[in-house]
C-alpha cells in the first residue's frame, strides 16, 4: 500500500524536472494559461493562450486534433467569464490555433491560442475570471493591454514575463503566478492603460471546478455523444406522446370540441412541458434529498438497484395495461395517470382551462421520463438526466402541440379528424417492451454492485 | 369575473415558474455539494501567514529585504518542499534547490540549510546524499530531533534497519511528536508488527503538527495501515478525516478508492482515481487506476491508462532518472519483465531496502527465473513483514519454483488480514490457493 518516504511524503522525485534541456520548467503535468485583456470603448478583445505539458497531452493522445481543440475551446467557453458593469457578457470565440511543440522524452506538448471578442457599449467596470482547468498546477496569469478610445486602470499587470508562455521566469524568489481574476476600471480616453508592473501581488483564487460542470465535461468528452443523447431524448419524447396517457386524445377532443385556435394548441403544449418537467424534478429532488442523509457511496449501489427494479416494475405494469387495453375495445382513451375531462362546451377555451388541462396532462411524470431520470441516477449523471428530461418534455410538447395544431387546422379544413388506430395501438406496446428491456439491463448491472 | 380568472392564471404561471426555479436551484446545489468538500478559499492578496502560500510570500519578502540571512533562505527552501507535498507542483523543487544552495553558500555549516538539503536529497531518491546532510546537521546540533528524521529515512531506504531503529529511538526520546511517531509506525510495520504500527500512527495523528497537510498525511498512513489490517470501515473513516483536514488530498482519495475497490464498488473507485490522476499523475496512482479498471472488467480502459506510465518512464529517462521501485513493479506486472529486472537491479544498487528486494524478486519471478525470484523474496521478508504484496510475490515465486506448501503458507498469510488487499492480486492469490 504505502510506498513513500515518511518525510518526502509523496514520491515526487519521480517528476522532478531535471536541469536538462527540454524539461517543462513547470513540471511535466502542468497546465499553464494566460489571458490578455484589451478593453476598447465598443469591444473587449481577449487572447487565451494554453501551454499544456507532456503528461496531460499524452492523456489525450487518442483524440483527433480537432477534438482536442474543441475540448479546449469548450473548457474556455465553460469557465472563462467576463462581466461588464456587473452583468456577465457572452464571448464570441474566434478561430483557435492548436500546435504540438516538442517536449521532453520525445513527447509533444499542447499549445493553443484562441482569440475571443465581445461587443460592449462604453463599459465602466470589467471583470475577468479565468476558472479554466481548476486544480491543475501551473502558471496562471491575466495580463492587460491598452484598447481603443478608453483609459483603463487595471488590477492585472501590463507585462507578461513568460513571452506568451514560452519562457518561464527562473527567479527562485517568486512563485509561479496563480492569477485568475482581474478588474478593469474604464473611462473614455485615448487608449491608455494604467497597470501594475509585471508580476503583481500573488493572489491565489484557485477555484475548483464544480460537480455540475464536471459531469457535463465528462459528457462533453464526446460532444457528438451528448448531441445524440439530446436528439434521442427529444425524439423519444415526441414519439412517446403518441402513446396513451398524455392527454393526447384529450387534447384533440378538447380542441375539436371547443373552438380552439392555434394559440390554444401552443399554450397547451407549453403548459404540458412545464408541468411535466416540474413533476419529474420533484421526484428527482426527493431522491437527492435522500442522498443527503446517507453516504452516496453506500446509497448508490442500492439506489441503482431500486431504480432498476422500479423501471422494471413500471415496464411490466405498462405492458400489462397495454395488453389488457388491447383485449378491451379500442378506446385508446384509457389512461393510467388521470381522468379525462371531456369538455363539451361550445365556447372558446379560457386561459385558465388551458392551463389546468395542460397541467393535469403533464404534472404526473410519465414512466418514460422516470426511466430517463432513474437511469441518470443509476449512472450518477444527475444533471445530465435533468437536462435530458427537459428535452424529453420539449419533445412531448412538440408532438402534443403539433397534434393540436393539426386538429385545429384539420377541423377547419374538413371539420373532423380521424387518427389511424393501427399506428396508435402498436407504438405504446413497443414502448412498454422497451421499458421492460431497459429495466432488465439496469437490474442485471446493479445486482453485482450490491452483492 | 374574467379579470379574476386571468389573474389566477397569471398567478399559476408565476407559481409554476417559481417552483421550477427553486427545484432547479435546489437540485443543482445538491449536486454540487455532493461533489466533494468545498475548496478552501483565501482572501485575495492577504492569505494568512499560517497557510503555506502565506508563509512563502512572507519569506520571499523577508529574503529580499535581508538577502544575507542563511536561515531565511533555508526556511524558504523547506517551505517550498512543503508546497510540493501539498500540490505536487514540481517546479518548486527547482526553486527549493536554488534557495537551499544559497543558504549553504552563505553558511556551509548552517543547521537549517543542511536539514533542508538533506530532505530535498531524500525526495529526489538520493539516499546517500540525504544521509550525509542529515549526519552533518546532527553534528551541528546533536540535541535536535529534525536531523535524526532525515538520517532515519535514509537508513531505512538504504536497508540499514538496525541503525535506523537506534537513531529513531534517540529521535523519539528527544522529541515524541508526529514526525517521530510516524517513523516508529513505519519501522514496526516493516517488522510485521501491525498492532504496534497502528498504535504509533494513532499517536502521530493525535500529536498534530504544523501544516494541515502533515496531519492529513499521517491520517492517510493510518488509513493505509487499517486497510492492510482489514478494517475497511475504520480505514475509510481515517481517509475521510484526512480529506476533511486537507480537501482534495490525493493520497487520501486514492485510499478511499482502494476501500471502494475492496468492496467491488468499481464506479466510485474509478471515479476517485480518475480525479486523483488528473490532479497528480504519479505512476503509483496511474497503476492503481489501471489495475482497478482491469479488475472491474474494463481491459481497454486499463490498457489505455497504463500506457501513461510508459510515457512517464520515458520522461524520467529523459531527465536522467532511471531507477524506481514503482516502475519496476509496473514493468513486471504490465510491461516487460526483462526491463523490470534491469530497473529493479538499479533500484537495489541505489537503495538496498526490503522494498527493492521485493521488486527485484518479483521482476525475476515474472521473467521466468523463479529460483532467483524466491531468493530475493525471502530477502524482502527477512524483517518479518506482513505486507500482503510482499507475501503475494513470495507465494507466487515459491509456487513457480515448485515449493507448493511454502507457497500456500505465504499466500494464506497475504490474504489473512485483508482478503481484498488488491482488486487484481487478491483474487489471483485466492485462485492460486484453490
Amino acid at each position: 500500500m504505502r510506498r513513500a518516504l515518511i518525510v518526502a511524503g509523496l514520491a515526487l522525485a519521480l517528476l522532478v524536472p531535471a536541469a536538462t534541456a527540454g524539461a517543462h520548467p513547470l513540471g511535466n503535468f502542468s497546465v499553464n494559461h494566460l489571458v490578455t485583456v484589451r478593453v476598447s470603448s465598443d469591444r473587449i478583445d481577449l487572447g487565451y493562450t494554453l501551454d499544456q505539458a507532456e503528461i496531460p497531452t499524452f492523456q489525450e493522445r487518442d483524440l483527433p486534433r480537432a477534438t482536442v481543440l474543441a475540448r479546449k475551446q469548450a473548457e474556455v467557453a465553460r469557465a472563462l467569464h467576463v462581466s461588464v458593469d456587473g452583468r456577465p457578457i457572452a464571448l464570441v470565440q474566434g478561430k483557435g490555433r492548436l500546435s504540438a511543440p516538442p517536449g521532453q522524452g520525445g513527447l509533444p506538448l499542447t499549445r493553443m491560442e484562441l482569440p475571443l471578442t465581445a461587443a460592449v457599449h462604453d463599459p465602466h467596470r470589467v471583470q475577468v475570471d479565468d476558472e479554466t482547468f481548476p486544480d491543475r498546477v501551473g502558471w496562471k496569469a491575466v495580463v492587460a493591454a491598452p484598447g481603443k478610445g478608453t483609459a483603463v486602470h487595471s488590477s492585472a499587470p501590463s507585462g507578461d514575463p513568460t513571452g506568451g508562455l514560452r519562457n518561464y521566469p527562473k527567479d527562485m524568489l517568486s512563485s509561479p503566478l496563480a492569477e485568475r481574476t482581474a478588474t478593469f476600471a474604464v473611462a473614455p480616453g485615448t487608449g491608455t492603460l494604467t497597470a501594475p508592473k509585471a508580476v503583481g501581488g500573488e493572489t491565489t483564487t484557485d477555484r475548483s471546478g464544480d460537480g455540475f460542470a464536471g459531469v457535463f465535461a465528462d459528457a462533453a468528452a464526446g460532444k457528438g455523444a451528448l448531441l445524440l443523447l439530446i436528439l434521442a431524448a427529444f425524439a423519444w419524447g415526441a414519439v412517446h406522446a403518441l402513446s396513451p396517457g398524455h392527454g393526447k386524445t384529450m387534447v384533440a377532443a378538447y380542441l375539436v370540441g371547443t373552438r380552439g385556435t392555434a394559440r390554444h394548441a401552443v399554450g397547451l403544449g407549453a403548459t404540458v412541458t412545464v408541468a411535466h418537467t416540474l413533476g419529474v424534478f420533484a421526484l428527482g429532488l426527493v431522491a437527492l434529498l435522500l442522498a443527503q442523509f446517507i453516504l452516496p457511496e453506500q446509497l448508490y449501489p442500492w439506489l441503482s438497484l431500486v431504480s432498476a427494479l422500479l423501471v422494471l416494475g413500471i415496464g411490466v405494469t405498462v405492458l400489462r395495461s397495454r395488453l389488457r387495453a388491447r383485449g378491451r375495445a379500442h378506446t385508446h382513451d384509457h389512461d393510467h395517470h388521470h381522468h379525462h375531462h371531456h369538455h363539451h362546451h361550445d365556447e372558446a377555451p379560457s386561459k385558465k382551462t388551458i392551463l389546468a388541462l395542460g397541467a393535469s396532462a403533464g404534472i404526473l411524470p410519465c414512466p418514460s421520463a422516470l426511466v430517463v431520470l432513474l437511469a441518470a441516477l443509476a449512472s450518477h449523471q444527475i444533471p445530465l438526466g435533468i437536462g435530458l428530461i427537459v428535452v424529453f418534455s420539449l419533445g412531448l410538447a412538440a408532438t402534443l402541440t403539433g397534434l393540436g395544431l393539426l386538429v385545429v387546422y384539420a377541423k377547419r379544413l374538413t371539420g373532423r379528424l380521424r387518427i389511424p388506430a393501427g399506428v396508435t395501438a402498436l407504438v405504446p406496446a413497443l414502448s412498454a417492451l422497451a421499458i421492460v428491456a431497459i429495466g432488465v439491463v439496469m437490474t442485471v448491472k446493479a445486482l453485482p454492485q450490491v452483492a | 369575473m374574467v379579470a379574476t380568472r386571468r389573474h389566477r392564471a397569471g398567478l399559476l404561471v408565476l407559481a409554476a415558474a417559481a417552483m421550477a426555479f427553486v427545484a432547479t436551484f435546489a437540485v443543482l446545489s445538491l449536486v454540487n455539494s455532493g461533489s466533494g468538500p468545498a475548496p478552501e478559499r483565501q482572501l485575495d492578496g492577504a492569505a494568512p501567514a499560517r497557510t503555506t502560500d502565506g508563509q512563502i510570500r512572507q519569506l520571499q519578502t523577508q529574503v529580499r529585504e535581508a538577502p544575507t540571512q542563511p536561515d531565511l533562505w533555508a526556511e524558504l527552501g523547506e517551505t517550498y518542499l512543503q508546497k510540493v507535498r501539498e500540490t505536487g507542483d514540481a517546479s518548486y523543487y527547482t526553486r527549493a534547490d536554488g534557495v537551499l544552495r544559497r543558504a549553504l553558500a552563505l553558511k556551509p555549516e548552517g543547521f537549517e540549510g543542511l536539514v533542508g538539503t538533506g530532505t530535498l536529497a531524500l525526495a529526489r531518491h538520493n539516499f546517500l546524499g540525504g544521509l550525509r546532510y542529515g549526519l552533518a546537521a546532527h553534528r551541528v546540533a546533536p540535541g535536535l530531533a529534525r536531523p535524526l528524521g532525515v538520517i532515519v529515512d535514509a537508513q531505512v531506504e538504504l536497508g540499514r534497519y538496525g541503525a535506523a531503529a537506534r537513531t529513531l529511538q534517540r529521535m523519539v526520546d528527544l522529541q515524541p511528536n508526529l514526525a517521530s511517531y510516524a517513523r516508529v509506525s513505519y519501522l514496526r510495520e516493516l517488522h510485521g508488527d501491525l498492532p504496534g504500527a497502528l498504535y504509533a500512527m494513532r499517536l502521530a495523528v493525535s500529536s498534530g503538527g504544523g501544516a494541515p497537510e502533515n496531519v492529513a498525511y499521517v491520517q492517510t498512513l493510518l488509513g493505509n495501515l487499517l486497510f492492510e489490517a482489514g478494517d475497511l470501515r475504520a480505514a475509510r473513516a481515517a481517509y475521510e478525516q484526512a480529506l476533511a483536514r486537507f480537501p482534495r488530498y490525493v493520497p487520501a482519495s486514492a485510499g478511499l478508492a482502494s476501500v471502494d475497490a475492496a468492496g467491488r464498488r468499481w464506479e466510485p473507485a474509478i471515479r476517485r482515481l480518475r480525479g486523483a490522476v488528473a490532479r497528480l499523475p504519479l505512476p503509483q496512482y496511474v497503476v492503481q487506476l489501471g489495475e482497478t479498471e482491469q479488475a472491474a472488467g474494463r481491459p481497454a480502459a486499463a490498457r489505455r491508462d497504463l500506457a501513461l506510465v510508459g510515457a512517464e518512464e520515458k520522461l524520467l529517462q529523459a531527465s536522467g532518472v532511471n531507477t524506481d521501485v514503482d516502475l519496476a513493479l509496473f514493468e513486471a506486472n504490465h510491461g516487460s519483465p526483462a526491463r523490470a529486472v534491469t530497473l529493479a537491479q538499479r533500484a537495489w544498487a541505489q537503495a538496498p531496502s526490503v522494498r527493492s528486494a521485493d521488486s527485484l524478486g518479483w521482476a525475476l519471478t515474472r521473467a521466468g527465473q523463479a529460483q532467483a525470484g524466491l531468493r530475493w523474496a525471502r530477502r524482502a521478508l527477512r524483517l518479518g513483514s506482513v505486507d500482503p504484496t510482499f507475501l503475494y510475490h513470495a507465494g507466487m515465486a515459491a509456487r513457480a519454483a515448485g515449493h507448493t506448501a511454502l507457497a500456500d503458507a505465504w499466500l494464506r498469510r497475504a490474504l489473512a488480514h485483508n482478503p481484498r488487499f488488491s482488486p487484481l492480486y487478491a483474487p489471483r492469490a485466492q485462485a492460486a490457493l484453490r
